[in-house]
């Protein structure tokens, strides 16, 4: 057990997916998993999941999923930091289910809380003819792998329409990335990005 | 060996006179650094935004480099264009900025500009669009021959970088 000289770091999230923000739609349900590169991998909790259907309230206009996120990841490399993959779905006039918008980031490594406004785009075609037809017939362009979001390449020829965020909330905590040398900065009290 | 981990995304941009834009990125380091994996260049998705101004890109970055010294430390190099419904791009901003150097989060945003031309080239932008561009790129982060150019102001790029750092106080670097 090397505990001078660890070769292996690990990464707490606690947090959870708080809610959404999306003023055109409403009974949205959220899947949600994690992207990471080859040196890493989660030793406890769940990879990925779903949550539950909600509606808005009357008064606040909100959407709130309040849903748990608890994992542990380890790794010997920073390269590849675990990123968050959020897609959001919900009915459309005629009852199907259609994407919302999808929306990535990267999961703190400051110590500490942070808050995370994720905004959220959908794929969008480009022809008309062919936006009217995805409207009547309940088909549109979705990802056919969410975890595309987090990559960089091939987003080239994307067009993407955003609309709608996610707000996300992370407690971090990590082990031995000091003792393997690695400096992350000041611990984080609270971040709240904008919108 | 010194070395710098950037990971982060290109959030988006705003400040531009039509929505519908994309960004192309490039990172520029000295002959000291040595990228070890990640992609150091790209381009994000197209976004025009539902409502609002803001053109959302959400570009993943996740760099790791290796380094023996501290001059020609990273530097991204941005390009936001813009694509109209019959798929022509026309140029709306050059733009730079160092990665930061301290360790930790960083929410960044880096103003645009472009190349103005002649009255008449304006008065063409307008109607048809289009317009001078750099013919050297280079100009965009060195600040040697930038005397002769003249340009106007376009919107800014918002990036949240986050900096991780290695060995870099066994060398005696502080930040």
């Amino acid at each position: 057990m090397a505990t001078n000289n660890p070769s292996v770091f690990l990464l707490t999230v606690n947090g959870q997916i708080e809610g959404a923000n999306f003023p055109e739609h409403d009974n949205l349900y959220c899947k949600y998993c994690y992207v990471y590169g080859h040196d890493w991998a989660p030793t406890t909790g769940l990879e990925e999941g779903i949550t539950q259907i909600t509606c808005k309230n009357s008064q606040t206009q909100r959407l709130v999923w309040n849903f748990p996120l608890e994992t542990t990841f380890k790794s010997t490399n920073p390269f590849g930091w675990p990123q968050l993959v959020v897609s959001v779905y919900g009915p459309d006039v005629f009852g199907n289910d259609v994407v919302r918008g999808y929306g990535a980031t990267h999961i703190p490594f400051t110590p500490g809380q942070h808050k995370r406004s994720i905004p959220m785009f959908v794929p969008e075609p480009t022809w008309r003819l062919q936006k009217f037809t995805g409207w009547l017939l309940g088909r549109r362009p979705e990802y056919t792998d969410p975890k595309v979001v987090a990559q960089g390449e091939g987003r080239e020829v994307t067009r993407v329409c955003s609309q709608g965020s996610v707000t996300v909330s992370f407690h971090i905590m990590s082990k031995d990335m000091k003792k393997m040398g690695y400096d992350v900065g000041p611990s984080h009290v609270h971040s709240a990005t904008p919108d | 060996m010194a070395e710098l981990h950037i990971i982060g995304q290109i959030i988006g941009a705003s400040g531009f006179p039509q929505k519908s834009l994309f960004c192309k990125w490039e990172v520029h380091t000295g002959g000291a650094w040595r990228l070890l994996s990640g992609l150091k260049e790209g381009q994000t998705q197209v976004d025009s935004p539902h409502s609002g101004e803001m053109a959302y890109w959400s570009h993943p970055i996740d760099l790791h480099y290796a380094t023996k010294g501290l001059q020609g430390w990273p530097k991204l190099h941005l390009q936001v264009w813009h694509q109209d419904s019959f798929g022509r791009y026309q140029l709306y901003g050059y733009g730079y900025c160092h990665v930061p150097s301290s360790p930790g989060h960083h929410r960044i945003s880096c103003v645009t500009w472009r190349p103005l031309g002649s009255w008449q080239e304006q008065l063409a932008r307008i109607f048809v669009g289009g317009g001078p561009q750099l013919r050297n790129p280079d100009l965009i982060y060195s600040g040697a021959d930038r005397y002769r150019l003249h340009t106007e102001a376009m919107g800014t790029v918002n990036l949240e970088l986050g900096v991780i750092i290695r060995h870099f106080d066994k060398h005696g670097v502080e930040s």
